[in-house]
């Protein structure tokens, strides 16, 4: 049988996922678990339990053949399914197999300029990644993967020789565990992997108090990427829109001011870092 | 339409015109109150399609005196000067501006200012010799033109080479924030550097101007020529004539079905406007005498040669609308495959008769008419079922990569001019690429011509020229403003909700 993958959604024009104007693959499960995750639904696969179904406003969603079954014109995208959902899923995503997504790509390749895969966490799915890449690197785009860091270097190398470029997150270098609930802790090793083989475009870090050592964090990757000019250093300071009540109540007393902000950008600056960008 | 004595007192006491305005509109008064079935020969049939408002001639009037868009060569101005005004050509860059201005004080049009003021950039390229300075000079010379020619129709050409002036033009425009000169850089992605193509971008997204051309397409089209007025490519050296419209909103009503329509009732009043718009042109060519006496035609500004007449159409999506109720379809113009189809056959048929009939002094474009996608107006109750051009409704438009798409194939007929607007969200600012990228593909899917601007900026496109939000809000309360384009800014906005277009965030 065809592979296929569960996709949580698909943005055709994306300006925040890479340069230029890029289609964004979102795909769905994660390996981690971060206090401040903005896409919650996308970390697990739906366990089909239903509950969701009685509780869309539009009739939307259905029990058909032991899945749960998600009618795209009905929905009017109150997203209370999602909020319903106990296990971090959604009962809104879709299964592709290669081909179906490299005819979606093929209708936009005029407007973009590549397409960035993202999730959930897309080295996950890395075979079939890999093979879908090596079918849009033939229409002349470039292929990005936005990654968390932690995935294991050996098993996705054939992945890592086809794509262009990676954006990766270093959430923390240190209480990673309580940070995104993982005993993960490759993520400065797979950072230096990349770079060596000028695979990175951005290296990412949220910003919050007490669930990590934001010096740290931001010393140690200034210090590992200075000598790399052209890559991208993004600090985002956490917020709270769009966030589950409880990691609201989680977040709340620990965003960290504007002008430590600053200083974190001045100090990374400082070690060497070239292109800096903060968001706050 | 025509207008009645009455019109001239109305005019005269209104509270909310500049004594400049209330002076064009009694000019526009006069030209209205002539009978065009005396004067033009207009037969019963033809000036029933005006009364029932099927077809709009944009009140341009029944005696014509000069051509509706004049496109003059200014190379002359730099080689010849001007006899007439005694001006020498120019040797810096002071002369250049300096002649120039007052030359645009004496170039016509319907709105009686110029709504073509050149390729700037080229004009002045020659005469740069320190940035810092010359930046200043050309700033206050765009100011000038917003102060005086007080229409944003008026529209300034850079592009598609790269240049110093185009440079500091752009930065100028990006700090004045001024609603004219409108202006459009002729894009080529094989001649236009991507820096300076980025830098455009920019701008655009910061104070709406300069939008994108496809050059290639319009230079296969059109030949030689230069975007002027909202987005109308005509060609250099000579204008347009003319531009009555088609009323495809109003052209519906009624029929019991499609076939009526295109078998009848559209064949019908195509061909109406075609030997109208005939008419028009042999009273300004055979009798207004203004190829006789104008010194732009004696000095070699414009040739009558280069001249050609446009063929324009509103309303589409509220025609295709009635016509898929009619089938019994619940879709809406913009996210109907139907509904596309419908649109497509509405354009190839009166794009067939347009294209068949012999145009009357009008050589330079193959002796035919142009097709032209007009942006619509507030001259009539009935312009509020008239969408501006082939757009999708404001408030039913799809997600941006699904409305270009949409959209791109239908600019293929306007020859002489389509264009589409998206607003876009804040982001785009860190990301000027994308932009341009989807300026790139909208081109490569056949798009003629692109504008973006942020949904936050003061300065916004009504539908071709620009307003600040600012001044229409002090045409609701009844005060006067400089420009006639802010005043007509309030009527398209109460019509078309254009201020609340669909904003692009992170391409939807």
């Amino acid at each position: 049988m065809e592979i296929k993958a569960v996709v949580n959604k698909i943005i055709p024009f994306s300006n925040v996922d890479g340069p230029g104007n890029r289609l964004s693959i979102f795909f769905q499960e994660c390996n981690v678990n971060c206090v401040y995750c903005h896409n919650h639904e996308t970390i697990n696969l739906c366990r089909s339990c239903k509950l969701c179904i009685g509780k869309c406003p539009k009739k939307a969603l259905s029990f058909f053949e032991n899945k749960i079954v998600y009618n795209e014109e009905k929905c009017c995208e109150c997203d209370t399914c999602i909020k319903t959902c106990p296990c971090s899923s959604s009962p809104r995503t879709k299964e592709y197999t290669v081909d179906e997504l490299l005819k979606i790509i093929d209708e936009y390749k005029l407007f973009i300029r590549g397409i960035t895969v993202s999730g959930g966490e897309a080295t996950l799915k890395a075979p079939f990644v890999t093979e879908l890449f090596k079918r849009v690197k033939k229409l002349g785009l470039t292929c990005f993967v936005d990654t968390n860091g932690f995935f294991n270097k050996n098993h996705i190398q054939e992945l890592i020789d086809v794509t262009d470029k990676f954006m990766i997150d270093i959430k923390a270098v240190d209480k990673i565990e309580e940070l995104c609930g993982t005993k993960l802790k490759n993520n400065l090793e797979n950072l230096e992997y990349l770079l060596k083989q000028n695979k990175v475009y951005e290296v990412r870090t949220v910003l919050i108090e007490n669930h990590m050592d934001m010096e740290n964090t931001v010393k140690t990757v200034a210090n590992i990427i200075k000598d790399y000019p052209e890559v991208i250093y993004k600090l985002i300071r956490v917020h709270i829109t769009g966030l589950r009540e409880e990691q609201k109540e989680i977040i709340k007393g620990n965003i960290p001011s504007e002008e430590y902000v600053r200083e974190l950008v001045n100090m990374a600056k400082k070690i060497g870092a070239r292109k800096i960008e903060s968001i706050c | 339409m025509r207008s009645q004595v009455e019109d001239i007192l109305d005019v005269v006491t209104s509270k909310s015109s500049t004594y400049q305005q209330k002076l064009f509109s009694l000019a526009n008064v006069a030209e209205r109150l002539v009978d065009p079935k005396e004067v033009l020969g207009y037969t019963d049939e033809e000036m029933m399609y005006i009364e029932n408002h099927m077809i709009c001639d944009l009140n341009e009037g029944y005696a014509l005196y000069r051509p509706r868009y004049i496109v003059p060569d200014y190379n002359v101005l730099l080689t010849s000067g001007c006899k007439f005004l005694s001006l020498d050509p120019p040797k810096d860059l002071e002369e250049l501006l300096d002649s120039l201005l007052i030359l645009y004080s004496h170039v016509p049009s319907i709105t009686s200012f110029p709504v073509f003021i050149g390729d700037l950039d080229k004009l002045m390229e020659p005469f740069i010799t320190d940035e810092e300075k010359d930046y200043v000079k050309i700033k206050r010379f765009l100011n000038h033109i917003d102060k005086t020619i007080v229409d944003s129709f008026c529209h300034a050409n850079i592009g598609p080479e790269k240049t110093r002036a185009g440079e500091l033009i752009i930065k100028a425009v990006v700090e004045l924030e001024n609603p004219t000169p409108n202006m459009t850089i002729r894009y080529d992605k094989d001649i236009t550097p991507r820096d300076f193509a980025l830098k455009a971008a920019e701008a655009c997204l910061k104070v709406s101007k300069p939008s994108f051309s496809n050059n290639k397409m319009y230079n296969q089209d059109v030949g030689d020529h230069k975007i002027v007025s909202c987005y109308n490519a005509l060609p250099s050296g000579g204008g347009a004539y003319t531009l009555p419209r088609l009323r495809l909103g109003t052209i519906v009503k009624g029929v019991k079905s499609i076939d009526e329509l295109m078998k009848d009732r559209l064949p019908k009043v195509t061909k109406a406007m075609a030997t109208m718009i005939d008419k028009r042109v042999r009273f300004i060519v055979e009798k207004s005498n203004f190829f006789e006496t104008s010194f732009l035609v004696k000095e070699g500004f414009i040739k009558r040669e280069n001249f050609s007449a446009m063929f324009g159409i509103v309303g589409l999506a509220d025609a295709v609308n009635y016509l898929l109720k009619l089938e019994g379809l619940d879709e809406k113009f913009g996210t109907s495959k139907r509904g596309d189809e419908i649109g497509h056959s509405i354009l190839e048929l009166i794009d067939g008769i347009a294209n068949t009939h012999e145009a009357v002094y009008s050589e330079r474009t193959n002796n035919r008419y142009l097709m032209h996608a007009q942006v619509g107006a507030d001259l009539s109750e009935e312009d509020k079922d008239n969408t501006p051009a082939h757009r999708i409704k404001v408030g039913e438009e799809p997600i941006l990569p699904i409305h270009i798409k949409q959209a791109a194939p239908f600019h293929k007929y306007f020859t002489s001019g389509t264009g589409d607007l998206f607003a876009l969200d804040q982001t785009y600012l860190n990301n000027v690429d994308a932009v341009l990228d989807i300026i790139e593909g909208a081109f490569a899917e056949g798009a003629r011509y692109i504008t973006t601007y942020l949904h936050n900026t003061d300065l916004v496109r009504v539908t071709g020229y620009l307003v600040k939000k600012s001044e229409v809000m002090k045409v609701q309360k009844g005060e006067p403003v400089l420009r006639d384009t802010e005043i007509m800014g309030f009527g398209t906005n109460s019509i078309a909700n254009v201020f609340e277009r669909r904003v692009r965030k992170d391409g939807n």
